[in-house]
């Protein structure tokens, strides 16, 4: 069979010619070659780890010694106790929270502005997209400097307002909204780019139409924008809570790893790999993730029933 | 034209093939010519790096026959977590940098011993080693690592700024400062001169944090041991102390509460302090913006040893599953040469040089102002003994996180104190996973 399936494509163009009409990709047996690569890599490198992690969580695994022994689901009890893990879930929770809002809110507004007929469309595209180009490691460099207590530009911007300095990096209260900031300016573009394309996608017919009926900007904006909108709202909002739980690389280089001020920015996700990578407990590590994943999902679905209720 | 398109597919698909089992072929054929291959890691950046680069390279001249693939990784948890997970896969360097704090971490498990005989026989004894630096590479009376420097914090000052706001001695040193008050005063009274800060402190860098509080945690007479299982046995009242003096330091007149550690170095740099308090390594930074500066060993506020919190950049031998007798024999070597090359690493870098025959040296002891605080290397303290303790780890950025809040004023002293023991107490509980 094997043989066959892959001989099949060196004889296939003389008799298909003349048959009118090749196997179909969809139903034919060759289909899982086609699957199969991206199979395995997904197998290898998702799936297994998967089922993997989930072994370890039951297992006082250590990075840096060989024998471990089974603990049943004492990783788990262990964590319903252990402070750290509820501070840095809430941490990422405000996290997400404060940052969907400004990044479906700003991305609306900036591409609002591009559609409304602005001069050099292609120009503000460019400039709202091009930050979410750039590595983490660069955003986070850049923002480093922009946020110095005593030198950064921020401070020297307001403290030439006459306004007073901001420990940016340095005060717990702070720290992460300087995350929030810098996610914002880092990747609102992708967001942009979504509501820029759906509005592309709302034919202008609408808008001639309510316009001899006169209904005025606002009133356009409000009845036939943002209602056309709400499945792409939906789309935006789902995917940036994902990416906000995710919260760590921007933050987790920002502040060197320390967790920012009083280690008021610390994600969850960073507890994980400080437990797991730096203190070398991998078991109990993984149990954190796994109930963390397992948080996501209820997220999610929660998610799922809401969008669903919302539409006709 | 099909066919053509085919044979040239297949050709390059063998050619790739072809090329992929030549490299495979190279790669095995490790150590078959008569070069030594020897893998050395390390964490060194900025002038440090460049300077660990001249050590390379002095042993690469000195050894024709040694090949040194040098690799140098980010210093902290990522260089840590590599090195561990190196070790315990038994794939690990020939030659790798250590901080000795992280000893009890690697020292029993994942690394081998130094054998005395090999160094006696390229002329390097324990002797030649200060004291307190010696007692902590050894664990169970077994060398575990070779101590290149001993770097403690250190005390900047800026000579014009002191001796405007009097605080130098007729010889044109710093005026002995003897109390926690009298640190505070020459603080203040050179914040009057700058008329910005006194004291340049990283006071969000967990690393210059810990480094203060340490050394008068310890000049205190505060004993921290870390037990497995718990509870921490800690002298609070000398955490509490240690903390206020921060406290106090930090009021945005003698020192800054939102400097971090790359600010610090350049307020001092830019003459917005008269002082800096961190380890040798930025006499770089001070030497580049040319301005007039010395620097002193960080004296005794609390008690009559002027106890300092400091650590070694020191030379392991990582465990391997297969240890290639020619290539360890070279890790002797290389380790041994950088030992003796080790006065250029001082004198740029500032660090104190480990081996005797260099730190004694006529060429080392004219190198001022870095010989000037040679003598701490006898009253090092170095951090307290656990798993997630030294360099880099766990404790100094969570003890950080405490003292930051203290120096932010979000903790009073008590609290930071309650916190850090608390969290010491919860971590212990874990158990250790070594």
């Amino acid at each position: 069979m094997t043989a066959g399936t892959v001989a099949a494509p060196g004889v296939a163009p003389g008799r298909a010619a003349t048959r009118g009409g090749g196997p179909s990709l969809v139903g034919g047996r060759g289909g899982i070659w086609f699957v199969l690569p991206f199979m395995l890599v997904y197998a290898a490198f998702v799936l297994w780890p998967l089922v993997y992690g989930l072994g370890l969580s039951f297992f006082d695994t250590s990075l840096v010694r060989d024998e471990s022994q089974f603990v049943g689901l004492a990783n788990y009890v262990r964590l319903f106790s252990d402070s750290e893990v509820w501070r840095t879930l809430g941490v990422t929770l405000l996290f997400t929270v404060g940052s969907t809002v400004p990044l479906v809110v700003i991305a609306l507004v900036m591409a609002l502005l591009v559609q409304s007929g602005v001069r050099g469309q292609w120009f503000w595209r460019f400039v709202y997209f091009a930050p979410f180009l750039l590595p983490v490691a660069t955003v986070a460099l850049i923002w480093q400097w922009l946020f110095s207590g005593d030198f950064g530009l921020i401070n020297g911007v307001l403290t030439g307002l006459g306004l007073p300095a901001v420990g940016w990096l340095t005060e717990p209260d702070i720290g992460l909204w300087s995350v929030v900031i810098l996610t914002v300016w880092w990747t609102v573009g992708f967001n942009f780019l979504l509501y820029l394309a759906a509005l592309q996608a709302i034919p202008g017919q609408l808008y001639e139409a309510a316009e001899l009926d006169g209904a005025g900007g606002w009133r356009r904006l409000s009845s036939i924008t943002l209602p056309l909108l709400n499945r792409t709202t939906g789309l935006v909002v789902v995917l940036q809570i994902l990416a906000s739980l995710k919260l760590f690389d921007q933050a987790y280089i920002l502040f060197k790893a320390s967790g920012g001020p009083g280690g008021s920015a610390t994600p969850i996700l960073q507890y994980v790999y400080d437990t797991g990578f730096v203190d070398y407990r991998l078991g109990y590590a993984s149990a954190i993730s796994y109930m963390f994943f397992v948080l996501i999902i209820l997220i999610a679905l929660v998610q799922a029933r809401l969008t669903r209720r919302s539409e006709p | 034209m099909t066919t053509s398109h085919r044979l040239s597919r297949r050709t390059l698909l063998r050619a790739t093939a072809a090329a992929g089992g030549a490299a495979l072929l190279s790669s095995c054929a490790r150590g078959s010519g008569d070069a030594v291959e020897l893998a050395y890691w390390n964490f060194f950046t900025g002038s440090d790096g460049e300077l660990m680069v001249g050590l390379v390279n002095d042993f690469r001249a000195e050894a024709p026959g040694v090949r040194v693939t040098d690799t140098t990784l980010m210093w902290g948890p990522p260089y840590y977590t590599k090195l561990a997970m190196a070790c315990a896969g038994g794939r690990a360097p020939d030659l790798a940098t250590m901080h000795a704090s992280r000893l009890p971490t690697f020292g029993r498990e994942l690394l081998d011993e130094w054998d005395l005989d090999e160094l006696a026989a390229r002329g390097v004894s324990l002797e030649e080693f200060p004291r307190p630096v010696r007692e902590r590479v050894q664990i169970d009376g077994r060398l575990m690592a070779l101590p290149l420097d001993t770097h403690p914090l250190v005390l900047y000052f800026n000579t014009e700024i002191c001796e405007r706001a009097g605080l130098l001695a007729p010889d044109g040193t710093l005026a002995p400062i003897e109390s926690a008050e009298q640190m505070l005063d020459a603080g203040r009274r050179a914040a009057e001169v700058t008329g910005s800060i006194g004291i340049a402190f990283g006071a969000a860098d967990n690393l210059a944090g810990w480094m203060v509080f340490w050394s008068l945690f310890r000049q205190l007479g505060g004993e921290m041991r870390l037990p497995d299982g718990g509870p921490a046995e800690v002298d609070r009242d000398a955490v509490v102390q240690a903390m206020t003096f921060l406290h106090d330091m930090c009021d945005g007149t003698i020192a800054s509460p939102t400097l971090d550690g790359q600010a610090a170095p350049a307020a001092f740099a830019s003459e917005q302090a008269g002082f800096l308090l961190i380890g040798p390594w930025e006499v770089t930074t001070a030497r580049t913006a040319g301005i007039p500066f010395s620097m002193t060993q960080f004296p005794a506020l609390y008690g009559g040893t002027p106890y300092v919190r400091a650590d070694s950049h020191s030379f392991v031998l990582p465990s391997q599953a297969n240890v290639d007798p020619a290539a360890r024999s070279a890790a002797y070597d290389m380790a041994v040469s950088m030992l003796r090359n080790s006065l250029d690493w001082a004198v740029g870098g500032g660090h104190i040089p480990a081996l005797s025959a260099v730190a004694e040296s006529p060429e080392y002891l004219a190198e001022k102002p870095i010989s000037n605080y040679r003598e701490a290397a006898q009253v090092v303290e170095f951090d307290p003994e656990a798993y997630f303790s030294g360099s880099g780890s766990t404790l100094m950025s969570r003890a950080g996180q405490s003292i930051q809040g203290v120096t932010s004023r979000s903790l009073t002293p008590e609290q930071g104190a309650d916190d850090l023991i608390g969290w010491l107490d919860e971590q212990l509980t874990f158990g250790s996973p070594l």
